[in-house]
């Protein structure tokens, strides 16, 4: 397993766990990163900047804090 | 008798919501707040067929859990204004996601229209939806619509009246057979140990958010006992806690729908999108490209608009001079000349002279939100911006401050976060906007003619730094419990509508005219009383005279505890525009009066119609030379006489200082009424006024005494 921040941009990842308080946690889930679904790493902004993830059909950012706590198994 | 038709419109951000109502209503919209909170309220009504039907735009959302305020407020309105029609707009091209809270929505036992925006789109990506098994499954009618080919805007209207007139509710039970069972228990305990819930609240409603434990009402105890033992059963049974369970069966219902009903073809197109974020996006031009942007931006908020703002200008003085006439004619006295040009047509003037350059800035708000540019600036500037606490979409208004700090408070519009919002509106007034630089010019050429550049610099920095050390203590201290997360949906890039932009930038001029506008306008007034004050007195017996000698103490150690200073910063809390000529009243005692003229009725046509050519050629000028085509003429430097008597009034020190105050004290009224409206709130506005006056009185004391 890894973390979400660790895999290559361009690379694609399954959601294995959240390692978060909870309702960041619900928030996520609602939003779709939920356990089993396929995540597509796009981008990753410069000078340690947010990273731009794809699911489902549309596209998030997130802050490194964030992706650091999301586990994940790459896909590549 | 028309019939009236309550409708919720509601659905995730960036669904094209505002666009679709846009389209139903025109600019009839108004745009208002919500009560108590930062997040806009939009509504409309129209009169269609036999029916009123009145609209309810509600805030973007993607969830009904009732955590965020926005998911507040929609909660609260499905359950207590009860409307007859929830219209569900959905984007067709993201529908996973989106059909989450379509599910939600089922719960509430109001009829829903579902709409599946955006239409054109999904067509051309391929995909196709089987509409009679969508509407089985969501027990409701789906309508595909476009705003922006104005797709489905008729059959919308017609499916709300006939839903409307149907009366006819279909509870559809989505979850698994187990789950459905506990549902069924949680209601059976809530009848058993506190029926009198299920008459306040939908059933199904009631029974998910018992079961999550998210309903916000006080719950007996042997109720919650037995809640809390289901949950542990269901915990221990399926070996996740009830929450998360909720959510996956809701994504598990979604799934299964999607499956059943939308089909996706590979077309052979490039993902724009993805394309365009390749660039915008990009490590290295990414930034230089952003600031490039907000540069031209700027360049075309400010610029574009100061002709008209001259035009405008030109058109009160003429109506200023033909009022004048009027008067003249019917033997007015001197105090009421005065009361009509300077008060009521003055007042006038000011307020509107911020007309041009917000609606212009609205235009460009309106484009970079609806091309979806605005996340990408915010993801940008993220890094940058969160070493204060703040995300990058402040970035863009704390900039515009600099222009003019009331169209700054307004581009905060597009803050989803309410704390980060509140915070930077406070920063804004610190920065320093062009109309405090012609004081700050003026000031430089009489005390500082060797540094004038490096003076102006340190006073701009003062501002940021200032700014920023509010930030941080306000962050420290009074937001310490609440820290957000940065969550930023990235939408795909869309070209907006002429006519949506057009739209868009009226509705909220207007809503500036009426809401900020009357403020500015009484306050205006109030100040010509106290400048006049006892009526025909000299200017140093006026209300404003005496006032000022008694508030001057406090100015002492300042280095500027004059009544003529502390008269010039009054005026400056009204206006920074107008503290040049009003220190030149004061201290030199000329007024700067035109030469009276007088126009017939022909002659003021004919200044008004040569004065919006003139607009329009100097914007061109302006225009090139923007980009380096043709250089602008200075202004000649009008107070002459001032200078010379400023010199003998303050040492450079004191002048310093006088600057300092002057530069991070309130900007002005319009700003300060801006904030209200923006905030909707007098607090923060009261609270804003106090952090401008400490800090400018602060700051300038520990300069005076450092410099002196």
């Amino acid at each position: 397993m890894k973390r979400l921040l660790d895999i290559k941009e361009g690379c694609k990842a399954v959601v294995k766990d959240v390692d978060m308080d909870e309702a960041l946690k619900l928030k996520l889930f609602e939003l779709g990163i939920l356990p089993g679904t396929e995540l597509e790493l796009i981008q990753v902004a410069p000078f340690g900047g947010p990273i731009k993830i794809k699911l489902h059909d549309y596209c998030l950012a997130l802050r490194r804090t964030e992706a650091y706590k999301i586990l994940v198994e790459e896909k590549c | 008798m028309l019939k009236e038709i309550k409708v919720a419109l509601i659905g995730n951000p960036n669904v094209g919501k505002t666009a679709l109502l846009n389209e139903i209503a025109g600019t009839d919209l108004k745009v208002g707040n919500w009560p108590g909170v930062t997040i806009e309220k939009k509504e409309a009504i129209i009169i269609y067929k036999d029916y009123i039907i009145r609209f309810v735009d509600l805030p973007g959302i993607y969830s009904l859990r009732n955590q965020t305020a926005e998911e507040k407020i929609t909660v609260d309105y499905l359950l207590n204004e009860k409307p007859d029609v929830i219209l569900n707009i959905l984007d067709s091209t993201n529908l996973k996601r989106n059909l989450y809270l379509t599910t939600q929505l089922l719960e509430f036992e109001i009829p829903i229209v579902v709409v599946l925006n955006i239409w054109d789109e999904a067509v051309e990506k391929g995909i196709s939806v089987d509409f009679k098994k969508l509407e089985n499954l969501l027990c409701s009618p789906v309508i595909p619509a476009s705003a922006k080919k104005r797709l489905g805007i008729d059959e919308i209207l017609d499916k709300i009246i006939q839903v409307y007139e149907n009366k006819k509710f279909v509870q559809c039970e989505h979850f698994e057979v187990e789950f459905e069972k506990y549902l069924k228990e949680v209601l059976k305990l809530v009848e058993i140990y506190q029926p009198v819930l299920l008459n306040l609240y939908p059933k199904r409603y009631l029974a998910v958010s018992l079961l999550e434990g998210s309903l916000k009402d006080n719950l007996s105890d042997a109720l919650a006992q037995e809640l809390e033992k289901l949950r542990e059963k269901i915990k221990s049974i399926y070996g996740k806690d009830v929450k998360t369970l909720i959510i996956e069966e809701r994504y598990g219902i979604v799934l299964s729908i999607y499956e059943q009903t939308v089909k996706k073809e590979p077309v052979n197109t490039v993902e724009g999108s993805l394309f365009l974020d390749k660039i915008f996006l990009h490590k290295y031009f990414g930034i230089p490209i952003f600031l490039f942007l907000v540069w031209l931006s700027f360049e075309i908020t400010f610029k574009l608009s100061s002709p008209y703002v001259d035009f405008l200008n030109k058109v009160l003085e003429v109506v200023g001079i033909w009022a004048l006439q009027v008067l003249e004619s019917l033997n007015a006295s001197e105090l009421i000349k005065s009361f009509v040009a300077d008060a009521v047509i003055g007042g006038v003037g000011f307020v509107i002279t911020f007309v041009p350059v917000l609606f212009v800035l609205y235009i460009v708000i309106s484009f970079l939100e609806g091309s979806g540019y605005i996340s990408r600036a915010a993801f940008l500037m993220d890094r940058f911006m969160s070493s204060f606490g703040l995300s990058g979409k402040s970035f863009i208004p704390l900039l515009l401050g600099f222009g003019c700090n009331v169209p700054a408070v307004y581009a905060t519009r597009t803050i989803e976060s309410q704390k980060e919002k509140i915070l930077t509106t406070l920063m804004i007034p610190f920065m320093s906007c062009g109309a405090r630089l012609t004081v700050f010019a003026f000031f430089v050429s009489v005390f500082f003619e060797n540094q004038k550049g490096l003076v102006i610099f340190s006073l701009y920095m003062i501002g940021i730094l200032v700014a920023v050390i509010v930030a941080t203590l306000l962050n420290k201290f009074y937001f310490k419990t609440k820290s957000e997360v940065f969550i930023l949906e990235l939408p795909p890039y869309r070209m907006p509508t002429f006519k949506y932009i057009l739209n868009n930038a009226w509705v909220r001029v207007k809503s500036f005219i009426v809401e900020a506008g009357t403020f500015i306008f009484a306050t205006s007034i109030i100040v010509w009383f106290l400048t006049n004050i006892p009526f025909g007195a000299k200017k140093d017996e006026s209300l404003l005279a005496q006032i000022s000698q008694k508030v001057s103490v406090i100015f002492e150690p300042l280095g500027f505890g004059t009544w003529q200073a502390t008269a010039s910063l009054f005026s400056g809390f009204v206006a920074k525009e107008v503290v040049l000529s009003t220190m030149s009243n004061i201290y030199v005692g000329e007024e700067l009066k035109e030469e009276k003229k007088s126009l017939s009725f022909q002659e003021g046509l004919n200044e008004i119609f040569s004065g919006f050519i003139d607009a329009n050629v100097s914007l061109f000028k302006d225009l090139a030379s923007t980009f380096g085509l043709v250089k602008t003429e200075k202004e000649e430097d009008e107070f002459k006489g001032l200078g010379s008597v400023l010199k003998e009034s303050f040492t450079p020190a004191q002048a310093y200082s006088f600057l300092v105050f002057l530069l991070l004290y309130t900007p002005c009224l319009a700003t300060v009424f801006a904030i209200k409206q923006e905030l909707n709130s007098y607090r923060w506005m009261f609270i804003s006024i106090l952090i401008n006056f400490t800090s400018a009185w602060i700051v300038s004391f520990i300069i005076y005494n450092l410099i002196r």
